[in-house]
Order: structure tokens, then sequence, then C-alpha cells
């Protein structure tokens, strides 16, 4: 079953944010354009919607020495191996492919907005006309014809590159070497590994909308892993006990002639 | 039309049976629909009401009428689950259900076991109601808010179903003749002795009643 896993590295080190990898995207996808309102940044659209899975977001950023720095960033799912959204989603539209990524059937999905509120990376998106959601696929379609996704395809830079998982992973701290310790990996040390990983230029923290330690949320564990399984055991427990109790100890009679005795 | 029946008393009146099966139903329906959206390998369940997306709406609407049934029978019933000090007793001794007791303190309209399913109905009614306002559209709260109601949710379901079960048990096979309370409403005036004694006194003390 399990075929070889796949990383995207998106190496922010070397994007010049001329957002080819947004319009590959959506090209590929067919996803329309919607109009959007100029709030005073190249960022646009403004945010991640069902019709944009990938965005570049930017952000101006002084560091610790007033040096002023433009930080770019591709926005989009990060294909966990420990994924909160499939955890959730009731009905199997989200799911793992052989690939490692999160693939999404939108013919199954009922539109629950369930992965929405798990995602740790805020990524899923609900189109209200059609009740379902929508999100990178990490273009599971050309994966399996062979070739990279549309976004990699578009980067005129080699900042987005997709490769076998560990030889990413490897290229990825050997671009740190390259960087003399000025980047950062992100994206192998949480969620059981992302199927997306970056190198940062900063701290993760200094990242609009990017948790420096996502998890699957307490919440999610507590509700699949805990409460699921007891409605079960302990509707089953229950019921146990009661036969038992009418086996051992009877059913409580009514006296016919004796006023409320026992 | 009281002495029409035989040593027989009538326990509930029409609008209660109703609010009480109204509620039941609901309640029934919801647990069975959301054992359907949360047990994928359940799956007989969609497919018997026609798909996920049909389930998940007829959950949505049985809760609905589940948390307007909530709100009337919490009203209706309050004053007869209202605790008093001998419930105390009464729970200090498993009710009688679970080993032998000489001294029960006689019963009103409705035991300390009963009055504790009503108020935990009530409770995990209303919480679950509220975390299910919140997951039908979970994009206009904060996340948080979003993430905690869906766990709340389970959790209620799992206390009101486990309950339920006790629920059914007691009142069927547990408690021969209790069963018809909730059915015709008219049970023996022996039941009544054993379930409700102090009840059946105030009532017989007054003609008017029916």
């Amino acid at each position: 079953m399990k075929k070889t896993e796949y990383i995207k590295l998106i190496d922010t080190t070397k994007c010049t944010a001329c957002r080819g990898c947004q319009v590959a995207c959506k090209q590929w996808n067919e996803m329309p354009a919607m109009r959007t309102r100029n709030f005073g940044s190249y960022q646009n659209p403004p945010d991640l919607q069902w019709n944009t899975w990938t965005l570049i977001r930017f952000q101006e950023h002084v560091d610790k020495n007033g040096d002023f720095k433009w930080l770019f960033r591709k926005d989009g799912c990060m294909h966990c191996t420990e994924a909160a959204c499939i955890k959730v989603c009731p009905s199997g539209a989200l799911y793992h492919t052989e690939y490692g990524t999160v693939g999404i059937n939108q013919k199954l999905c009922i539109g629950c907005k369930a992965c929405i509120s798990a995602c740790p990376f805020d990524i899923p998106r609900f189109n209200q006309q059609t009740e379902k959601i929508y999100k990178c696929d990490l273009c599971y379609d050309r994966l399996k014809d062979g070739q990279q996704p549309a976004c990699a395809l578009s980067c005129p830079t080699g900042a987005i590159t997709v490769g076998e998982r560990e030889a990413m992973i490897d290229k990825a701290y050997g671009r740190l070497d390259q960087l003399e310790g000025k980047g950062i990996v992100y994206g192998d040390k949480f969620v059981g590994g992302t199927h997306v990983m970056y190198i940062l230029s900063e701290d993760p923290a200094v990242y609009d909308k990017l948790p420096v330690k996502p998890r699957i949320p307490a919440s999610v564990i507590l509700w699949k892993n805990l409460f699921k399984p007891f409605t079960l055991i302990g509707m089953g427990a229950v019921a146990g006990m009661a036969a038992l109790h009418y086996l051992i100890k009877g059913p409580h009679e009514v006296h016919e002639n004796k006023e409320g005795d026992e | 039309m009281s002495g029409k029946i035989l040593n027989m008393v009538r326990v509930t009146d029409p609008i209660e049976r109703i609010a009480h099966w109204l509620l039941a139903g609901s309640c029934l329906f919801c647990l069975f629909t959301g054992l359907g959206l949360m047990f994928r390998s359940w799956d007989f369940i969609p497919a018997l009401l026609g798909g996920l997306y049909a389930t998940k709406w007829m959950h949505i609407f049985s809760g609905v009428v589940f948390a307007f049934t909530l709100i009337y029978a919490f009203m209706m019933w309050k004053k007869d689950c209202a605790f008093e000090p001998d419930d105390a007793k009464w729970i200090a001794q498993g009710g009688g259900y679970l080993w032998k007791t000489n001294n029960l303190p006689p019963v009103y309209k409705y035991n300390a076991g009963q009055k504790l399913f009503f108020w935990f109905v009530v409770v995990f009614g209303v919480l679950i109601v509220l975390s299910g306002l919140v997951i039908w559209n979970p994009l206009v709260f904060p996340t948080a808010v979003a993430r905690w109601s869906y766990a709340l949710h389970a959790l209620s379901a799992l206390v009101i179903g486990s309950f339920f079960v006790v629920h059914l048990y007691l009142g069927t096979i547990g408690n021969p003749g209790t069963f018809q309370a909730m059915t015709t409403g008219w049970c023996s005036k022996a039941w009544c002795e054993t379930h409700c004694p102090r009840w059946l006194a105030e009532r017989e003390k007054d003609p008017s009643e029916s």
C-alpha cells in the first residue's frame, strides 16, 4: 500500500514573491479568481480562500538590530502525518494518499466544517455554494502522473522543489549549511512530520499565522480518543450492569398489600 | 372519569406523555444519527437514512426538536424534580435497588434517582444543544470555542446515552408496572403505594383530582 512519501520543500530564502505559484495553482486546479480590495499590501487575496489554495504572505519585519526585512512565505496545506483534519473528518473525504500527503475527495464531503477548526495551520476553506471543503492536495493527480505539482513547476528561482521524503530532509539540512546557520528548517519536528517543509530565514514565531509548535488540538484528542470510544463503552457497561442487576437482584416488584416497603 | 378503572390511578397527563416521547424520540434519533456520524464503521446508519449528508441534517433537525422539547419539559417537571432533604437518604440507600433496606423515606412524585436523571438530562441537554449550535456554525465562533464544542458535544452524548440505558431498564423490565405510566398514563394503586406513596396519599385526600 505504502509507496514513496513525497515532501515539498519551500525555501523562503529563495522566494522573490513573484506569486507564479499562486497563479499556476489556480490555473491547474481551475479555480476562479475573486475581486479583492487592496489593504495596503502586495499580499493578494488577503487570505486563503476556497478558490485560493496557496498564498504568498507578505510581511514587513524589523529584526533585533533594527534591520528591515521583507518576509515572503508560501502558505497552504502542510500535509501532516498526524493530520487533525483526517482525524475529525466523519466521511473519509480527507485521507492520506500513498505519497503521505492529505488528499481530498469532495464527493464524500458533507460540509460539516469539523476540519476547519481542527487544523492547527488554519488551512481548509468552505464554499457556501457547493457546501464543500477545499484545500491544496499537493497536485495528487500530477504526482500520480509522475509530474511535479503546478506550484513547483512554475517557480522560477527553485524555491519550491518536490522529492522523496528522506532526500528532501537531507536537502533541507544541506541548505542550512549553505546559509551558514542563518536558516531554520520547519516541518520535520511535529505532527509526525509534515509533507511540506520550510526553510525560514527568521524564527518561526516571527511569521504571521505560522504556529511555532503545531499539534493536534487537545480537544480533538479528548473527543476522538476518549469520549468517542467511551460512548459505546459507557452505554455497553451500563447495559451490562442492568442485565446483571436483573439476573442477581431481580426486578423491583410491586407488593399488592404492603405500602412502600423494601 | 377517575373511578372508571378500578384500583388504577392516572399518574401522568397526556401533555406529559407527549413531551416525554418527543424528548425521548428526538434524543434517541440524535443518538442514532450521531453514532452514524461519529463511527465510520457504522455506515449502515447513513446508508439507511440516505447518506451522510442527509444524516447530518436529520441530526440537526432532531436536535432542534430536542432543544425546544427540553425547554418545555424543564418548565413542566422542575417542580416535581426539585430536591428535598429526604432525597439524600434515598440516595445513601441506593433507593433499595442495590441492597436490602427497610427505612427508605417515602417518595412524593419522583424518587431521588428519577430526579437525578432529570437534572442530568437538563444540564447535559443544555450543553449538548449549545455545543451543537456551535458545531452547526463553527466559523462564526472563535476557534477555541469551536474546538472545545466538539469535545463537549461528545462528552454530553456519552453521559446522556449512558443514563438513557439506566432509564430504559428502570422504566421497563426493572420495575414491572411502570412503563404504562408513559403509555396509557394509568398505574395500579399498589404501584403508586410502592413508588410514590406521599403523592398518592395527598391525591386521595383531595377529591377534586381526577
